[in-house]
């Protein structure tokens, strides 16, 4: 179920681009609009869904499994820190939920351009990308030295 | 050199006959580049579509009054104000661009047409200056900092694609306009023709380019923001309600 992108309503502010875990929401060369450049590798995490303040992104089901019209709508309120779902069913009905979202407000969290590009030695490093200070702790565990073992005679 | 009608002394090696046929040019060059790109991209239909849609799927009708308060609503913050961007620096640079460029085609059409032979007011051509250059100052903020290519997908600010045709044209017009005004007040007759022809290139370039450059935003982005207050307002919309605003609580 790969998005897609309202054109008319999308802005190009790239809020998309930033948050797409997959990076394959792109700016267009010739509308500066977003877009989904591989839809196949989309995961439907509603990232970008719930990220776009102009609600400009949806997500469309296969025909397969979801046809006759049925709908799945985000709403993110970062005022009240909620995000509202509005889900229409194949038969109609309509239902819509609310729930929080976090404690700290949006946007206050650093986006990866933010940070310092690791260096080409962070290649064979354990750690993921900023890790310890991105977690908060001084330093993670690591596995004592491995004991020599020598040759049985 | 800011007070004084650029246009006026134009009289040196061209007729003002000759800037007012090509202004009228260019209004129907735009015009008809908005109509040509409407049924191109079939953007008309999409939005008469949409507006059938929203009607079939009203909860509530709306009476005349609602529409034209809608319509104010949309001019005042959509329009006039550049509400929709939810980025405050791309709010402003939206902004000067906008009120910088309705500044510079009003005193431009103003000089040409009302003052080419006699005496300008002042004022016009200081309008004239301060558009051009909020235009330039909004233009180049958003070209090589704000802009998503640059901002989000981090290519290079010099990197060219087709969206870029119309702030690029822009920029080079307002810029070699103004460029063209100080060679103008230094009184050297090649530069001045030299400099004049960019201006006019570029600005051709700007109103020709309508059907294939971002020139039509201006019409339909007030025209999508219409709609979307229209959804909201007679329950059509396919997005969620918040839940402080739902019926019953």
């Amino acid at each position: 179920m790969p998005t897609f992108v309202y054109m008319t309503q999308c802005d190009g502010c790239g809020q998309c681009v930033d948050i797409c875990p997959s990076d394959i929401m792109h700016i267009d060369t010739t509308y500066r609009r977003a877009y989904n450049i591989e839809p196949n590798f989309c995961w439907e995490c509603y990232s970008c869904v719930k990220a776009c303040p102009m609600h400009a992104i949806d997500v469309r089901g296969y025909s397969d499994f979801a046809p006759l019209g049925h709908k799945v709508r985000v709403l993110r309120d970062e005022d009240e820190n909620m995000i509202y779902w509005k889900i229409k069913y194949r038969d109609g009905r309509v239902k819509e939920f609310s729930f929080p979202i976090r404690t700290t407000p949006w946007g206050s969290i650093k986006s990866p351009s933010d940070y310092e590009a690791p260096g080409a030695d962070a290649l064979s490093s354990p750690l993921l990308a900023h890790e310890p200070t991105a977690l908060n702790v001084d330093s993670l565990p690591t596995l004592p030295p491995k004991k020599k073992t020598g040759v049985m005679p | 050199m800011f007070i004084s009608n650029p246009f006026a002394e134009l009289v040196a090696f061209l007729p003002p006959l000759f800037m007012q046929a090509y202004i009228v040019l260019m209004i129907v060059a735009v015009a008809s580049g908005t109509i040509f790109d409407v049924l191109h991209k079939r953007s008309g239909e999409f939005f008469a579509r949409q507006r059938a849609k929203s009607k079939a799927a009203a909860k509530r009708q709306l009476s005349g009054m609602d529409n034209v308060s809608l319509a104010v609503r949309t001019l005042l913050k959509e329009v006039l104000t550049s509400g929709e961007f939810h980025n405050a620096r791309r709010r402003i640079s939206h902004l000067l661009l906008f009120y910088g460029f309705v500044l510079y085609l009003v005193s431009t059409i103003v000089m040409v047409f009302g003052y080419s032979t006699q005496t300008t007011v002042a004022l016009w051509p200081a309008l004239w200056n301060i558009g051009a250059l909020m235009v330039l100052a909004g233009g180049c903020w958003f070209f090589f900092f704000i802009r998503v290519d640059v901002a989000k997908e981090g290519n290079s600010p010099f990197r060219l694609v087709r969206a870029d045709l119309f702030i690029v044209s822009l920029l080079l017009s307002v810029a070699f306009a103004l460029l063209w005004e100080i060679v103008q007040t230094g009184g050297n007759l090649t530069a001045t023709i030299i400099f004049f022809i960019f201006y006019i290139s570029f600005s051709t370039l700007l109103f020709l380019g309508v059907p294939w450059s971002k020139f039509a935003h201006m019409f339909y982005k007030p025209a999508a923001a219409y709609q979307r207050r229209v959804e909201t307002a007679n329950g059509s919309s396919d997005l969620p309600t918040p839940a402080g605003r739902r019926e019953g609580r």
